[in-house]
């Protein structure tokens, strides 16, 4: 008799054995009780969610197509998963939601993974781990890290936390200069309105452009992850076994250096350590 | 198949009949059609049908007994083991990256922690474990390519490992520094090993862990639906055997105008009482099953990767000394980790700090925090388990506290302080509760396989015995009926 097998959805060797035995009698189906509710296994193609507006990450191009770090991740899972995929854009304060109504199947979208957001949703991997990390203009000598910036002009985002990871957390005496987005942000760094940008480094080095320069001194870890839904264990494993492979194939490598190589930021390209779906 | 093949048991009492695989409930060929019209000829039938439908349920009783038995033993003894000892190998290579760092931060001291020769023991006796716990991960992984891969990788890199932390403890032994920091060439090297484990080898042990968990997983449900599919089946093939055997009495009855054939009457209750045990016992194995795998493995594997996480934060705090140019990345780690095992809102350390005071303090009353020891603490089963985890916490929040004062000590420039501090005992009391309530666990998983196993006991002889007692108490029953017409 077998002891173990790998599938319970698409119905292993096992059952299949056990049903053929039973079935000797009568046409009656078996009962099987498997993870509650459906899964993204038993689906032919996948809705994806990613970022419309993230440069490097994910971008919605003129002619509606989304590409970046993000999207390639999700297509070379969905091509491991061997599904169809469509991307939609998921704006930041919708993730859980269009999650949990099922508007989307998968959140690639530099969604990192946090405690209080694994009460509503489940995720995958992380896919990868990137750091809060500073970017400055490249003629700048004397910043070697974040504690470096006492006293000078620190760009704030509206809505970003990142700044407090300076000002509040580590208590470094930074100015803070109001700005509506880190484009905004890159362009006064560049304008000299203001001395450093920081935060993910992944999002840092889409805007990195020459004239500036990332610092190399990454002081968090933000675990981007693949958002699914709650309870789909199946899938998340699925999701996992598929990033573990495009780190293994060199898939992972090559596409980090595609996207943020230019940026001259120090890429890891080890496969980073699973949240665990059950 | 099992099903039918003992079928010719029956065969030379009847031979009108053909002991055919399926159930004759067609007329056989045509020359034998007028000996089933005959009273002897049905009574031929159906004791066919009879004995066919026992062994039937026999079939059942023992496939469905087996599943039960597999679903036992992947779990009890042999994958769910192996998933644990996996758990341990994040700990053991945890733990020798933190000797390396203490060794490191000892320097020429001896007063300091269990002194430089017991910790260099001690890296040994976990590099010794580390190999065990491979070893049991790439049995587990034999059947997977990908989890194979990792544990080859997870080999390499443990070897360039142990090169650079040997050459680190070489380089910082011949500079015979004091205790706290070492000289920067022995910095650099360490840097290079410490990566190497932290982000390399850790995330593919831990990842390994989450596999053989997923094995184990798929294994149980494949089990425990077969277990309970297994249960319905053999409740109609046992309904079956008796409808026949109830037909058979009251032909047998009429026919001869007799009260009660008592061989067939003993035979039926016989059959009722195999189904009706089984369904029990299959019952019983499904519940024996769930319990062992939602509150012993599942609890035993999540304390385990709250223990390897919480031994890396010891870690994190010896080499937050050793490196001061790095401190800011090891105080953010070990921020993150310990949100990991206890998460409660708070963006730096003292206000976690302040926050685990707080959490812990409300214990057992309200448990609002999030992490391993939060679904620890929402889903108490066990007697004691509540008391178990109220100790943890308590010396988790000391822990921490501990942690607060080393901070506080390198801020106010006592480094010495700092490093006794570290090497104090609070870690290793945090670290002995824990491994206290993981044993609580334990023991509920070990007398739940026990008690599985125990109610299986038997069930090797049960079914053939009572499938073999049935038939030949149908034939003994219908034997004189059928003389009569010799």
């Amino acid at each position: 008799m077998v002891t173990l097998t790998r599938k319970c959805s698409s119905g292993g060797r096992l059952r299949r054995v056990v049903t053929a035995a039973l079935l000797v009698a009568a046409g009656v189906s078996l009962a099987t009780s498997c993870a509650a509710g459906t899964s993204i296994l038993d689906k032919d193609s996948l809705v994806v969610g990613v970022k419309p507006d993230q440069p490097g990450l994910g971008v919605k191009g003129a002619d509606g197509r989304f590409s970046g770090f993000d999207v390639d991740v999700a297509s070379y899972v969905a091509r491991k998963l061997g599904k169809q995929v469509r991307f939609v854009a998921a704006p930041s304060s919708q993730r859980e939601q269009m999650l949990q109504g099922g508007t989307v199947d998968l959140v690639v979208a530099t969604y990192s993974i946090t405690a209080e957001r694994k009460t509503k949703v489940a995720f995958g991997g992380p896919y990868y781990v990137a750091h809060q990390d500073t970017l400055i203009r490249a003629a700048e000598a004397g910043v070697s890290n974040v504690r470096d910036l006492r006293d000078r002009k620190l760009c704030q985002v509206t809505g970003s936390n990142s700044w407090r990871r300076v000002k509040d957390e580590r208590k470094i005496p930074v100015t803070l200069v109001p700005s509506a987005s880190y484009s905004e942000c890159v362009s006064d760094l560049r304008a000299g309105k203001v001395d450093a940008v920081s935060t993910d480094d992944l999002i840092l080095a889409g805007f990195a452009t020459s004239g500036t320069k990332i610092v190399n001194a990454p002081f968090s870890d933000e675990r981007y992850g693949v958002g699914i839904r709650t309870g789909d264990l199946d899938g998340c494993e699925a999701v996992n076994k598929a990033i573990t492979e495009m780190y293994q194939d060199g898939t992972a490598k090559r596409l980090l250096q595609k996207w943020f190589a230019k940026s001259g930021l120090a890429l890891s390209f080890t496969v980073p350590q699973f949240e665990g779906c059950g | 198949m099992t099903v039918v093949g003992p079928a010719p048991a029956g065969a030379p009492e009847s031979p009108a009949v053909t002991p055919a695989p399926d159930p004759p409930v067609i007329p056989g060929p045509p020359r034998r059609v007028p000996r089933v019209r005959t009273v002897p000829g049905r009574i031929r039938l159906f004791v066919a049908l009879g004995v066919a439908a026992v062994l039937l349920l026999f079939g059942t009783v023992s496939i469905a007994i087996g599943h039960a038995r597999n679903g036992l033993s992947a779990i009890g003894h042999t994958a769910g083991p192996q998933v644990v000892a996996t758990a341990d190998l994040y700990f053991a290579l945890s733990d020798m990256d933190a000797q390396v760092a203490n060794v490191l931060l000892t320097g020429r001291e001896s007063g300091l922690g269990p002194g430089r020769q017991a910790m260099l023991d001690r890296y040994d006796q976990r590099r010794s474990q580390a190999d065990r716990a491979v070893l049991q991960a790439a049995d587990l992984a034999s059947a997977d390519a990908t989890e194979q891969t990792t544990v080859r990788t997870l080999l390499d890199g443990l070897g360039r490992y142990e090169r650079l932390a040997s050459r680190a403890l070489l380089l910082d032994e011949q500079s015979g520094h004091a205790a706290g920091p070492p000289p920067q060439a022995v910095l650099d090297v360490y840097r290079q090993a410490t990566d190497l484990m932290r982000l390399d080898l850790l995330p593919k042990a831990y990842n390994l862990t989450l596999d053989s968990g997923t094995i184990v997983r798929h294994s149980y449900l494949a089990e425990l639906s077969a277990v309970q599919g297994g249960r319905v089946w053999v409740g109609l093939t046992g309904g079956l055997a008796l409808a026949v055997l109830i037909v058979l009495q009251i032909f047998l009855s009429r026919g001869f105008r007799r009260t009660l054939n008592v061989p067939l009457l003993v035979a039926t209750i016989v059959v009722g009482a195999l189904t009706a045990v089984a369904v029990v016992v299959l019952q019983h194995e499904g519940d024996v099953l769930t319990e062992a795998k939602e509150d012993g493995f599942n609890s035993v594997l999540a304390l385990s990767r709250a223990r390897a996480i919480g031994n890396t934060l010891h870690g994190d705090e010896s080499r937050y000394l050793l490196d001061p140019q790095r401190a800011d990345t090891y105080e953010q780690v070990y921020l993150d980790k310990s949100q990991a095992v206890l998460y409660l809102p708070g963006g730096n350390l003292d206000k976690y700090y302040a926050a685990v005071a707080a959490g812990v303090a409300a214990f057992p009353g309200k448990a609002d925090f999030l992490g391993f020891y939060g679904s620890e603490a929402s889903h108490v089963t066990l007697p004691g388990q509540s008391d178990a985890i109220a100790r943890v916490l308590k010396l988790y929040q000391a822990f921490q506290r501990n942690d607060q004062q080393i901070r506080r000590s390198v801020t106010g420039g006592r480094e010495r302080d700092a490093v006794s501090q570290v090497m104090g005992p609070a870690f290793g009391a945090y670290d002995d509760a824990l491994v206290r309530l993981t044993a609580l666990h334990r023991k509920a998983f070990d007398s739940a396989v026990r008690e599985g196993d125990g109610a299986l006991g038997g069930w090797n002889v049960v079914p053939p015995a009572a499938a073999l007692a049935a038939v030949l108490l149908i034939l003994i029953g219908v034997r004189p009926r059928l003389a009569e017409y010799r």
